[in-house]
């Protein structure tokens, strides 16, 4: 079973971390798992997508098939927009409303739900860095692709003791939202 | 034992650098091979060995060369336009025969090009990146694992053959990060490759008398071996001349002991220069080398499941190419052979060269976005 999953955003928003603790997460618990990103030569702004794919078998082409993504986190309207069609129909984006807006015919062809990431990481955690651990959970709540203990243990052993606690609240606000959100969906 | 590590290709490739006994580099930086530097940077310290980020690319090269004439492993690493810039100190290690590790992790040129994407547009650079006469040895890493494996294996024929090795990556394949499984350290110790030393007496040395097709036996400066380093052309001591009869033997043994040797024995080494897979009952033969070669796989695999026999022939050590087995493939798939590449076709002359035809069909891409899996199935099915 192949997982396909995107997150896009700007240079800078550290969507390239989220997708190698989830990569190095499946390779953890035995299986195999790929992040390649592609970003443009601006330092910070430009969009960026990262791939990350896991199965429980070999993997050799880094990239996401277009159109059989099945599931993706959009921090930035410049790559939401750019990149959202290698999503399947049906599949799930998650968007953060703030700063990327779906067209209604989207709405009609994904699953779009909207989660504030960045105000969460921001206001409620308090320190915006951790917006991508915030994603992290998201995607992983929504997809339920690697086991919660395992993923959370991988992103601590990518990041400064010292914030550890911040990364864990995060993770927790990550979860809660993206429960609420798939409930009201 | 095997090792099962996680990274990508940039930092394993800068590993095993350390592991084939680097102990110096020099470089600047450069998008997509700059991890390279960093992991030199945090890894030589660790063994005794030295890292300098020099002013720029020529300073780079020059102080890796500079260090190799020591007798100490050198490498640099940079990406298409760094080579550029680099091009005149890498003709003084071809005619002087210092051997140098030279990993290039491609982007899209020409000129400064594309930075952050991908390309494999470097593959005729890599076989003439400066003037006039020599065989270059360029070896194109197809995974994690060969990041790893190619640049061990690049350091052990550039001892052997007295000259800088071109390791080849790709901006995908330099940065995708996942598994990779290397080989046992234990073994990789074993199989290292030292250059050849001479021990008579300091006033018999004669560095550069050597036989036609054998490289030069250069001892490490500085340890009572005097001899003479020059981009112009030597004699047996070093000094430069101009005799008719020496020039010529030198440009046929620097040409010779690479490309001859490699043709007399099927290769420079004992190690595979490219895989197979599911060739043998193939109808139809995918070419493709580096991370295209990635998808190429995944694209056999989606003709199989559709009912098109395709196999795949990844060419690993792309200069001198292994030219016999393309020969055979030739003969064998005829007009069924489909070669794609990131670049307008440069290793496609070579297997042109190599089979005296152009019946082929080709996927060729220079916009710095990889080659889809999709796009080489739709392209293989028009062919059959």
């Amino acid at each position: 079973m192949r997982n396909s999953l995107r997150f896009t955003g700007v240079g800078g928003q550290g969507v390239l971390l989220a997708g190698e603790i989830m990569a190095a997460c499946k390779i953890k618990d035995g299986g195999h798992g790929l992040k390649t990103a592609t970003y443009t030569s601006q330092v910070r702004g430009g969009p960026t997508v990262v791939d990350i794919t896991l199965d429980d078998n070999e993997i050799r082409y880094p990239y996401a098939n277009e159109g059989e993504i099945d599931f993706m986190l959009s921090v930035a309207n410049v790559s939401y927009q750019q990149f959202k069609n290698g999503v399947k129909p049906g599949g799930i984006i998650v968007v953060d409303p703030n700063l990327v807006t779906p067209t209604d015919e989207d709405r009609k062809k994904w699953i779009i739900h909207e989660i504030p990431i960045i105000t969460i990481a921001k206001e409620e955690v308090g320190n915006v860095i951790t917006q991508s651990v915030v994603a992290l959970a998201i995607t992983n709540t929504m997809t339920n692709v690697l086991p919660k203990q395992s993923l959370i243990d991988t992103m601590l052993s990518k990041v400064p003791e010292k914030v550890h606690a911040a990364n864990k609240l995060a993770y927790e606000l990550g979860e809660k939202y993206a429960k609420e959100a798939m409930a009201a969906n | 034992m095997a090792r099962e590590v996680i990274g990508n290709g940039n930092e394993l490739a800068a590993e095993a650098a350390i592991d084939a006994g680097a102990m110096f580099f020099s470089g600047y930086p450069i998008t997509p091979s700059s991890e390279v530097m960093h992991v030199a940077s945090d890894l030589l310290p660790e063994v005794g060995g030295k890292f300098i980020q020099m002013e720029d690319e020529i300073g780079g090269i020059a102080a890796a060369l500079g260090a190799s004439m020591t007798g100490v492993k050198s490498f640099t690493a940079t990406s298409g336009p760094g080579i550029s810039l680099k091009a005149e100190q890498i003709g003084l290690g071809f005619i002087a025969e210092i051997p140098l590790v030279i990993i290039n992790v491609m982007r899209g040129g020409p000129s400064t090009g594309l930075p952050t994407r991908v390309s494999q547009a470097d593959i005729g650079q890599a076989q003439y990146p400066t003037h006039g006469d020599y065989a270059s040895i360029t070896l194109c890493a197809g995974s994690l694992t060969e990041c790893y494996t190619q640049t061990v294996r690049g350091f052990n024929l550039a001892e052997k053959y007295m000259t800088p090795v071109f390791v080849l990556l790709d901006e995908t394949i330099g940065h995708m990060h996942g598994k990779a499984v290397l080989p046992d350290l234990e073994e990789v110790k074993a199989s290292i490759v030292n250059r050849a030393t001479f021990d008579g007496a300091p006033a018999d040395y004669k560095p550069y008398d050597v036989p036609m097709n054998k490289p030069a036996v250069l001892n490490p400066m500085f340890k009572g071996y005097k001899y003479h380093i020059t981009g112009l052309h030597h004699g047996h001591e070093g000094f430069p001349t101009e005799d008719a009869v020496q020039c010529e033997f030198n440009i046929e043994r620097l040409v010779g002991k690479i490309n001859v040797v490699a043709a007399e024995n099927d290769g420079l080494d004992d190690l595979p220069d490219y895989e197979e897979y599911m060739l043998d009952d193939a109808e139809v033969c995918v070419i493709a080398y580096g991370s295209i070669g990635l998808g190429a796989y995944e694209a056999v695999n989606k003709l199989r499941e559709q009912g098109i026999k395709a196999g795949m022939f990844r060419p690993i050590m792309l200069w001198p190419s292994p030219a016999k087995r393309i020969a055979e493939l030739g003969e064998k798939f005829k007009d069924k052979i489909f070669i794609t590449e990131l670049n307008m076709g440069q290793y496609s002359k070579e297997i042109e060269r190599i089979i005296k035809r152009n019946d082929f069909t080709t996927l060729l891409k220079a916009n710095g976005r990889p080659i889809a899996p999709a796009d080489m199935v739709a392209k293989v099915k028009e062919m059959m």
